[in-house]
C-alpha cells in the first residue's frame, strides 16, 4: 500500500500542494497529467529523491517520509531509463544487489531469474550502448525488480518506444505486475497507455489532483473541464437553464440548441457529452420515441480512425461524434448532408453546476 | 589507400627525424643532410595524404574546402611544434648529451621534477574531485564567486604566483606561523616546489573535473540512490567513473603545467643545485652561463619525459577509472 497525507513540495515556481493519495497493495495505479503537472516530481518524492516539505508518506505500514531512498524498498524506472552506460546489462541488473552487499551466489541467481522473467538473458553480456529502446526498457525494469522492491514506480516507462512496441510492452507490464502482485504507480500522459495497464488512476494539474478514481469514472464522469478535456471529451458546453424538462431533467439552452440535462439545475450549467454517446441519423429518419433531443446538424468532416469514425458536425454549435465504421457507412453522408444528432440525458454529464 | 599512405609517410618522417638527429650526434654531416631532405619531403606528403583520407561524404566542394581550411591550421600548428623540437635536437652535440647523462645534479633535477609534479597532480586531484563535484552539483549563495576564484590562478602570471607565496609565508602572521609552528617550511625548500606547482596548476584540474561532472546525467546518481547505494557509493560507482575522462584530462593538464613550471619556482624556492633544482630551472641555469647545448639537451629530456607520460596517462588513465 502507498499513502500520501497532505504532502507538499515546491521547486522554483512549481508547487505540489496537499497531495492525498491512497493506493491499495497489489494495485496498478496510473498517474495522469500533462507535461509539467508534477507527476514525476510526486514520483521522486515517493522515491525519496525529493524531500517533502510537509505531510507524510507511507509505504506499507512504514512511514518513509524521512527515510533515505535506499531504505524505502522502491523499484524506480525513470524516464529514458537512465541505465549506467559504463556497465554491462548484467552489471546494471545486479548493481542494486551489489550495493546491498548480497552474496555472489544470490546476485547471480537473482540476476538470472529477473533476466529470464523479462526475456533478456541473451543481452546479459552486452553493453548498454547498442540496445534498442525496448531492450533498454526491459533492462531498466529488471534492474528495478532485482532488488525485490515493495512498490514499483514507473516514470513514463514506454514513452521512448514506438507506437507498436508500446501496446505490447504495456500488456507485458500488466501481466508482470499481476504475476508479482506488486503495488505499481505508472506515470503517463497517454490515455491509451493508461487504460491498457491500470484500472484506477488520478489526474494531476499544476501540482494538484483534479480527480482520482476508476479510469472509467474519469472518462464518463469527469469532475471538471480540465479532466474532461484531458479525457478527450471535445463536446463541452456552457448553457443556461430554461426550465424543467421531462423525467427529472432540466432543459438547458446553448445558443439555438436545447439539451436535456439530468437533475434539476438553475442558472448557468456547464456540461459535457462524450462523442461516442451521440447517435447520428439522417435528417429524414424519425427518432425513436424516447427521452432525448435531436439537433439538426450538417456533416462537416469525418476521419476514419480504424476503430471508429470521428465525425465533425456543423450546426447551431459544433459537435464531435464517434461512431462505428459500419454505422457511419450506412448513413452514407456527403459533405453538407443534413443529419440529426440525438443526445440522451444519461449521456450528458454536468461539470459545473448552477444552483440545484 | 590515402590513410595507408599517410601512415607510411608519417612513419618515414619520424624515422628520418630520429636518424637525422642521431647522425648529427655522430657528426655524419652527409647523412644529416640526406635525412633532413627526407623529412622535408615526407612531412608535406603526410599532410596531403592525411587530408585526402578524410571522408567528406556528400558535402561536395564547399565541404572539401571547409575540411582543407580547418586541416591547414592543424597541420601548420603541429608541424611548427614538431619542427621546433627537431631544430633543438639538431643543435645539440654528443658532448652535451654525455655531460647531461653524467651530471649528478641533472639526474637529481629530473628525479625532483618527476616526483614533485606527480605529487602536485595527486594533490590537485584530491582537491579537484570533491571541489568539481560540489561546484557542479550544489546550488549555494556565492557559487558564481567560488567558480570565479577557481579560475584566478589560471590568469595569474606565474611569476606573480611565486611572489605572492613569498609574501604570504614571509610577511604575513599566518604564513610565518605555519612555517614556524607546523613545521611546514616551504620557502627555498623542496616542499615549496609542490606548493608552487599546486597554486599554479590546480585550477586546470578543478575546471576540467567540474566540466566532466556537469556532463554526467544526475538521474543516474538518483537511480543509484534508489537501488541501494549511499551518496558516497553513488559517487564512487557512478559519477566518478563516468567523469573519468575529465579527471584524466585534468590530471594531464595539471601535470603538464606543474612539470614545466619555472617562473614562480625561481622566486619562491630558488634553484639550489641538488636541493630545489628541477629540470626547468636547470635549463635556465645552463643557458645563463652560456651552456646552450646542455640547456637544449635538458629541454629535450624534459619534452621526452612529458610526451611519454602524457601518452601513458591518456591511454591507461581513462580505462582504469571506468573500471571502478
Amino acid at each position: 500500500m502507498i499513502r500520501t497525507e497532505r504532502v507538499g513540495f515546491s521547486v522554483g515556481q512549481f508547487r505540489l500542494e496537499d497531495v492525498n493519495l491512497e493506493i491499495q497493495a497489489g494495485e496498478y495505479f496510473v498517474l495522469l497529467g500533462p507535461p509539467g503537472s508534477g507527476k514525476s516530481v510526486l514520483l521522486e518524492c515517493l522515491c525519496g529523491l525529493n524531500r517533502v516539505h510537509h505531510g507524510r508518506l507511507l509505504i506499507g505500514d512504514r512511514d518513509v517520509t524521512d527515510l533515505e531512498p535506499r531504505m524505502r524498498s522502491v523499484g524506480y524506472v525513470p524516464q529514458d531509463y537512465a541505465l549506467f552506460p559504463h556497465w554491462s546489462v548484467e552489471r546494471n541488473i545486479a548493481c542494486g544487489l551489489r550495493a546491498r552487499r548480497a552474496s555472489h551466489d544470490d546476485i547471480g541467481r537473482r540476476t538470472a531469474t529477473v533476466a529470464e522473467m523479462l526475456g533478456i538473458v541473451h543481452l546479459l553480456k552486452r553493453g548498454i550502448a547498442g540496445l534498442s529502446g525496448g531492450e533498454k526498457q526491459r533492462v531498466a525494469l529488471a534492474r528495478a525488480l532485482a532488488i525485490e522492491p515493495r512498490v514499483l514506480l514507473l516514470d513514463e516507462p514506454v514513452s521512448a518506444l514506438d507506437e507498436s512496441m508500446r501496446e505490447r510492452v504495456c500488456t507485458e507490464l500488466r501481466q508482470l505486475q499481476h504475476e508479482l502482485n506488486i503495488t505499481t504507480i505508472h506515470v503517463s500522459h497517454n490515455l491509451e497507455e493508461a487504460f491498457s495497464v491500470a484500472d484506477r488512476g488520478a489526474i494531476l494539474q499544476d501540482g494538484q489532483f483534479q480527480q482520482m478514481g476508476p479510469l472509467q469514472e474519469l472518462l464518463r464522469r469527469p469532475a471538471n473541464e480540465f479532466v474532461a478535456r484531458f479525457m478527450r471529451c471535445q463536446n463541452i458546453f456552457t448553457g443556461r437553464s430554461v426550465g424543467p424538462g421531462p423525467g427529472g431533467t432540466t432543459k438547458v439552452a446553448v445558443r439555438e440548441a436545447h439539451f436535456l440535462v439530468p437533475g434539476r439545475w438553475e442558472g448557468q450549467v456547464k456540461f459535457t457529452v462524450r462523442p461516442e454517446n451521440i447517435a447520428l441519423m439522417r435528417a429524414d429518419a424519425v427518432p425513436e420515441n424516447q427521452l432525448g433531443v435531436a439537433i439538426a446538424m450538417n456533416h462537416g468532416r469525418s476521419v476514419d480512425l480504424g476503430a471508429y469514425v470521428r465525425v465533425e458536425l456543423l450546426g447551431p454549435l459544433p459537435l464531435v461524434a464517434h461512431m462505428p465504421h459500419r454505422a457511419f457507412t450506412s448513413l452514407k453522408p456527403n459533405p453538407q448532408t443534413d443529419l440529426l444528432a440525438v443526445v440522451h440525458p444519461e449521456s450528458v454529464h454536468v461539470l459545473c453546476e448552477g444552483r440545484k | 589507400m590515402f590513410a595507408r599512405a599517410a601512415y607510411c609517410s608519417l612513419v618515414f618522417f619520424i624515422s628520418s627525424s630520429i636518424v637525422a638527429v642521431l647522425a648529427n650526434l655522430m657528426e655524419w654531416n652527409a647523412a644529416v643532410r640526406f635525412f633532413t631532405v627526407a623529412m622535408w619531403i615526407s612531412l608535406p606528403l603526410y599532410f596531403v595524404a592525411a587530408l585526402l583520407s578524410i571522408d567528406t561524404g556528400t558535402l561536395g566542394w564547399p565541404g572539401r574546402i571547409f575540411t582543407v581550411g580547418t586541416f591547414l591550421f592543424l597541420a601548420a600548428f603541429t608541424a611548427f611544434a614538431f619542427l621546433l623540437v627537431i631544430a633543438d635536437a639538431l643543435y645539440i652535440d654528443a658532448a652535451a648529451v654525455v655531460e647531461v647523462a653524467r651530471s649528478p645534479f641533472i639526474g637529481k633535477a629530473l628525479q625532483l621534477s618527476v616526483v614533485t609534479s606527480v605529487a602536485t597532480t595527486a594533490l590537485a586531484l584530491l582537491f579537484a574531485v570533491p571541489m568539481g563535484y560540489a561546484l557542479s552539483r550544489y546550488a549555494f549563495p556565492g557559487r558564481v564567486l567560488a567558480d570565479t576564484i577557481v579560475d584566478i590562478p589560471i590568469v595569474f602570471p606565474p611569476l606573480v604566483a611565486g611572489l605572492t607565496l613569498l609574501i604570504f609565508f614571509c610577511q604575513t602572521d599566518l604564513g610565518t606561523w605555519i612555517e614556524e609552528n607546523l613545521g611546514l617550511e616551504f620557502v627555498f625548500q623542496p616542499k615549496g616546489i609542490v606548493l608552487c606547482q599546486f597554486v599554479v596548476s590546480a585550477s586546470f584540474a578543478i575546471r576540467s573535473v567540474k566540466t566532466a561532472f556537469d556532463e554526467v546525467d544526475q538521474r543516474l546518481e538518483k537511480v543509484a540512490l534508489t537501488l541501494g547505494y549511499t551518496q558516497w557509493g553513488s559517487f564512487c560507482h557512478v559519477s566518478l567513473p563516468l567523469a573519468g575522462r575529465g579527471v584524466v584530462a585534468g590530471a594531464i593538464l595539471t601535470w603538464a603545467r606543474a612539470f614545466g613550471i619555472f617562473g614562480p619556482l625561481m622566486i619562491f624556492v630558488g634553484s639550489f643545485r641538488g636541493k630545489t633544482e628541477v629540470l626547468s630551472t636547470t635549463i635556465y641555469l645552463e643557458q645563463s652561463v652560456g651552456n646552450l647545448e646542455v640547456a637544449l639537451t635538458v629541454a629535450l629530456l624534459l619534452i621526452s619525459v612529458a610526451v611519454v607520460a602524457l601518452l601513458t596517462i591518456r591511454l591507461v588513465g581513462g580505462r582504469a577509472l571506468v573500471k571502478l
